[in-house]
């Protein structure tokens, strides 16, 4: 099935390149990292970058008949961790997520609010503004749609690397293969998943969801990359659901790392009161 | 002219036997083989057509038939897919279907059928996995403890106990969507519902699924499977076994019957020999032309057979009497066919126009069924006419010894009845008349009863394991048979009050201030609404981005970022299904086409709302219900979204938010019970128009059923009234005698009146196979009369009086039509073995007509003919 992953991910080189990203690869040139290096890399630029986090998310759904669906909505993030290392551990923390939707307009002031927790499981909350209501989500399945997507809440908050086995099978020219396999596989509706990862970047550039008959049924590509603050930084990545022809595009802008938020944003009493300065 | 084609044929047949047979073989040999070969090897021969078989109703419509064109684009529009349904019972268990081992067999199942697809033509075609419902790929949606909502999926492994079986039908139960509809009410049964990308493959997935779940009965599990798309392919597939088995069936008793009135069997094989040409070349053509073997044109030899046997047996039939007093084949031969050419070419011509008046009716197949049947029938006189003679003269003239009807002989026993039924209709045609007056008056009162109504799923006998499985899942089920509601908001471009957004935005503008945002940005955008005519909205979105743009500080930006909130709530008012007014109407129509018996659910976008709603509001009952505003409706619904299958919601509401649909869950796939639901909802919609204005159509496979059939009766009708005109002039030219002529008509309108009449009076369904069959009476019926009178006249010519005539005419010309009433009534009795229903109506229905046209043609024309004698035979 790698046929299938190419002509994507070779796009994506194109784009890491035009950007400039010449990162130097970890350690000593010389020497290969080991799988958890690359997972703890990729883990990072994906999740982890700086110790907060800001940007403007404009998400675009694409259904099978080219049916067009906007949503807008503004992401803070907050890690409990100080250190941004990505080479050790130390990075990994627990970290609390604020979305807050703009468009369109009957969701308009909705916030969904998450805990991610590294040893338990997420708490998360959505505030409902017209019916004045602030509900828990149970925290049983992370593998649901994000407000009708084709990304999971796992993808926006991203998976935990004590979940799976991970496998480095290959590289192909600038990107590490890695196969996932789950250690909970009745948790989850996939059978595996490879990622390819960018050499220098680590940006996981093209991930590949397998279903339990082996088809590939799901695929994330990232499509354009920034380099902001320092930071290699996807701008513009897509989800695709092969079964039902459903795109999502999630393009980020106003990205800002480091920013001042205050914890208690990130609490049920902020939910009837979005922090105005923070969100513009 | 016809004495001079009469002899002209004639005398090919005699004296080039072989040429004339040959021509026959070789004909239909090279028609044969233009069909077969493409068929066995399409790729060989793809310049040629193979045979192509379509069993869709969908195509008793044309392609172009708007409704069609409608039920292809809103299916397309929400996402709907042709369901196969699974049903699972397990009587055996106190639990029902709803025990560990059960749902465990059920889970496997269920991963089983999400794999089934195959490749075909280079695309993935069979079980649309995404859509599958099924315990273990639908979500539950409840309670999660501590205020909190919780999607996940309703069984997500097979249940480690009877305890956690029994707790996945109680959550699916508190959800609308899945009761009745996945669960059973009742607690017995559940249902898998297999969306397929194909109809074809209907048939082979019903044949994966019940190897699967071979041996579940031993455990106690019933597996019903059944759904319109497995009922139309299965008939499909059983309906090549039937022309396998029924037609040379038919043709075996046939054979066997002729062999015993005409004892030789080198003779009675040529009427086989013709119908079997007849009925080859027929299909051979009809398949080299590129056209589909529909459910109709199966039949097509079934009713060539007759007719072609028809033909011959008349030929036979007199010479078996006329033989034996000449001895002498030729001489034979030569007086029997030109006794006999005219009565022939006619019945034959009015049996062409019979069928060839199907052309005349809006249904495709039904055309190309009249169109072939009338080729068919046209090909068996013509090879009667011509390979009978031709035939006779080659059989060794010592081989026919003894054979014929011998003067002197003692009469038959039907030679007896026919000569007393000839005494008691010309002494006492009163009685004939009033017993005719009778069953006139009989077939008008049945007329008046007859019901119209289809279901293909009825085209298979009771005990067929679709009709078992069609039975218990709707006894359990809100039904197996969908219909679709679509309400649309009217198309064109939208309406805007511009006083009335003018009036909002001050009222925004209003609370904004309090907000502390800047007021300049909205008194701009109130200028612009001032001076807008038309849709004002492209403009007013392009002055707020700009304004977000360049806004210099926070009371700008956030006067900017209201009013961008002001105009897409603007744009959302033509999101008509996000209205709550809107959503009480969708949900009080519901309430109203529920009170239809034969509706057993709908599912609907305000059961969505109303069950999530009622989640998010900690499960309480009352909260079963629409909020208040369009935004908590918007709300609600992208609550619904975070599930396992957001998409599910595109299958109830398109993205705009501007069409909809209501799934009716029908528990008959009657068109009579559909019929009545259209009107359910048509009373529903004229006495409660919907707060908003919107429009409404329906569409689904159970509508299309509706209307191809009255397009079919309507069509049938106007085809049967036309060819009877047809015909009658056709009998008046004949006959050179208008009387004479409407006399003719008299057998068949007898007929074809008793014949449905009897159909009301049993409450037989007018369907497709009764509708067609009003053509072949018109063929058959008259066939007898025209013989009939046209050997009483002759005879009448030759005896000076109709007195002195009887006896001739209901000597040999009787026997004749006696003898082919008895041959081809018998004949089509093994149709009645078949485990198809259309089958089983065309076999008794052909029978039924051929006997009563006969017994009609005996009985009435001698009785109308002694009271009508002086006019008729002074016009002479």
């Amino acid at each position: 099935m790698h046929s299938r992953a190419h002509p994507l991910y070779r796009c994506a080189a194109i784009l890491l390149a035009a950007v400039g990203l010449g990162y130097a690869p970890l350690g000593a040139a010389e020497q290969a990292p080991t799988v958890e290096q690359i997972v703890h890399r990729a883990n990072y630029t994906s999740y982890y970058q700086g110790k907060s986090g800001r940007a403007q998310v404009s998400m675009t759904i694409t259904d099978s008949q080219l049916r067009v669906r906007q949503r807008e909505l503004t992401i803070l993030r907050l890690d409990a961790s100080d250190s941004d290392n990505p080479d050790d551990a130390s990075y990994q923390s627990d970290q609390k997520f604020y979305l807050y939707f703009k468009r369109p307009a009957d969701v308009n002031k909705m916030v969904f609010l998450v805990w991610k927790h590294l040893a338990s499981d997420d708490d998360r909350w959505l505030y409902l503004p017209d019916m004045d209501l602030v509900k828990r989500i149970a925290a049983s399945d992370q593998r649901t749609s994000f407000v009708g997507s084709d990304h999971f809440y796992e993808d926006v908050s991203g998976r935990s690397l004590e979940a799976d086995h991970h496998q480095l099978t290959g590289s192909d020219g600038d990107y590490y293969i890695i196969n996932n396999t789950p250690l909970a596989p009745d948790q989850v509706e996939f059978s595996r998943y490879e990622m390819y990862i960018h050499k220098s970047s680590f940006i996981p550039v093209q991930t590949t969801y397998y279903d339990k008959q082996g088809e590939p049924y799901r695929v994330a590509t990232v499509l354009a990359v920034s380099e902001i603050e320092g930071y290699p930084t996807v701008t513009s990545a897509k989800m695709q659901d092969l079964r039902s022809g459903s795109t999502t595009v999630m393009n980020y802008t106003a990205v800002d790392y480091n920013v001042a938020l205050d914890d208690e944003l990130f609490t049920e009493r902020y939910l009837r009161r979005p922090p105005r300065a923070q969100l513009r | 002219m016809l004495k001079l084609l009469c002899r002209g044929m004639t005398h090919l047949a005699i004296v080039r036997p072989r040429t004339v047979i040959a021509a026959m073989v070789i004909s239909t040999l090279a028609i044969v083989a233009t069909a077969a070969l493409p068929s066995l090897w399409p790729e060989r021969f793809s310049a040629l057509h193979g045979i192509e078989v379509d069993t869709d109703p969908e195509n008793m419509l044309s392609e172009q038939e708007p409704v069609r064109l409608f039920h292809h684009e809103a299916k397309e529009r929400f996402n709907l897919s042709d369901m196969i349904v699974v049903g699972v019972t397990n009587p055996s268990h106190a639990q029902g279907a709803f025990n560990a081992a059960t749902l465990e067999r059920v889970y496997r199942l269920t991963e089983f059928a999400k794999q089934l697809q195959w490749e075909i033509d280079g695309q993935r075609e069979g079980v649309l996995s995404i859509d599958l419902l099924a315990p273990s790929t639908v979500d539950n949606i409840e309670q999660g403890g501590l205020g909190s909502v919780n999607f996940s999926w309703l069984m997500s492994a097979p249940p480690a106990d009877d305890r956690a079986a029994a707790q996945v039908l109680e959550r699916a139960q508190t959800i609308p969507f899945l009761n009745g509809t996945l669960v059973s009410e009742d607690g017995e049964a559940l249902a898998l519902y297999l969306p397929i990308s194909k109809k074809e493959l209907a048939y082979r997935i019903r044949n994966e699924l019940l190897e699967f779940t071979h041996g579940w009965e031993q455990a106690g599990d019933n597996v019903y499977i059944t759904g319109l798309p497995v009922a139309e392919d299965t008939f499909g597939v059983e309906m090549f076994i039937q022309m396998a088995i029924s037609a040379p069936l038919a043709m075996l008793v046939i054979f066997l019957l002729l062999w015993l009135f005409f004892k030789k069997l080198i003779l009675v094989a040529s009427p086989m020999i013709v119908a079997m040409v007849a009925s080859l070349a027929t299909m051979g053509l009809l398949i080299a032309t590129g056209n589909t073997i529909h459910i109709m044109s199966s039949m097509i030899p079934i009713f060539i057979m007759p007719i072609a046997v028809l033909d011959a047996v008349h030929i036979l039939s007199e010479f078996f009497d006329r033989y034996g007093h000449h001895r002498d084949k030729r001489k034979t031969i030569t007086e029997v066919i030109e006794t006999l050419f005219a009565p022939m070419l006619f019945t034959t011509l009015t049996t062409m126009a019979g069928f060839a008046s199907l052309y005349l009716t809006p249904i495709p197949p039904v055309q190309v069924f009249g169109l072939y049947i009338a080729i068919g029938v046209f090909l068996a006189w013509l090879w009667t006419m011509l390979f009978i003679p031709a035939y006779i003269m080659l059989i060794d003239e010592r081989r026919l010894e003894g054979y014929g009807h011998h003067e002197g002989e003692r009469p038959s026993l039907l030679g007896r009845t026919l000569a007393a039924t000839g005494h008691i209709t010309t002494r006492r045609p009163w009685t004939v008349i009033a017993a005719t007056a009778l069953a006139v008056v009989i077939a008008v009162i049945g007329i008046g009863r007859i019901t119209v109504n289809d279901n293909p799923t009825r085209w298979f006998e009771e005990s067929h394991p679709i009709r078992v499985a069609d039975r218990v899942l709707n006894d359990h089920f809100g039904g197996t048979y969908m219909g679709y509601l679509e309400l649309a908001a009217p198309a064109g471009p939208a309406t805007f009050d511009i006083a009335a957004m003018q009036a909002r935005l001050t009222e925004r503008q209003r609370v904004a201030a309090d907000a502390g945002n800047a007021s300049a940005p909205y008194q701009r955008i109130q200028a612009l609404l001032a001076a807008a005519s038309g849709d004002p909205s492209v403009e007013l979105q392009t002055v707020i981005d700009s304004g977000l743009d360049a806004a210099v500080d926070d009371a700008n930006y956030y006067a900017w970022d209201d009013l961008q909130g002001w105009l897409d709530t603007e744009q959302q008012r033509s999101q008509l299904f996000k209205q709550p007014a809107m959503l009480n109407w969708l949900d009080q129509l519901q309430t109203a086409l529920l009170a239809n018996p034969s509706v057993g659910k709908v599912n609907s976008l305000p059961d969505v709302v109303k069950t999530v709603h009622r989640e998010l509001r900690l499960g309480a009952a009352e909260q079963y219900r629409i909020p208040a505003t369009a935004n908590a409706v918007g709300q609600t619904l992208i609550t619904y979204q975070n599930s396992h299958r957001p998409h599910d919601l595109w299958h109830f509401v398109t993205p705009d938010y501007r069409h909809t649909v209501l799934w009716i869950q029908l528990t008959s796939g009657d068109n009579q019970d559909m019929e009545q639901v259209i009107a359910t909802a048509e009373q529903f919609i004229a006495a409660n128009p919907p707060p908003q204005a919107a429009e409404h159509h329906w569409f689904g496979l159970t509508y299309i059923n509706v209307v191809w059939q009255g397009k079919m009766v309507a069509g049938m009708l106007e085809a049967f009234l036309g060819s009877f005109v047809v015909v009658l002039v056709m009998m008046v030219f004949l006959f050179r005698s208008l009387l004479w002529g409407l006399l003719a008509m008299i057998p068949l309108a007898v007929t074809v009146g008793l014949i449905y009449g009897v159909i009301g009076l049993i409450g037989k369904d007018y369907d497709m196979p009764v509708a067609v069959l009003s053509a072949l009476s018109l063929g058959l019926a008259v066939d007898y009369a025209i013989h009939f009178l046209a050997r009483a006249r002759e005879a009448v010519a030759a005896a000076g009086s109709w007195g002195a005539a009887t006896d001739e005419v209901f000597g040999e010309p009787a026997r004749a039509i006696s003898r082919n009433a008895i041959i081809l009534g018998a004949g089509f009795t093994p149709l009645l073995a078949a485990p198809l229903v259309p089958y089983q109506t065309v076999g008794i229905f052909i029978a039924s007509i051929i006997v009563c046209a006969a017994v009609a043609t005996l009985l009435i024309l001698p009785a109308l003919i002694t009271y009508l004698q002086r006019w008729l035979l002074k016009t002479r």
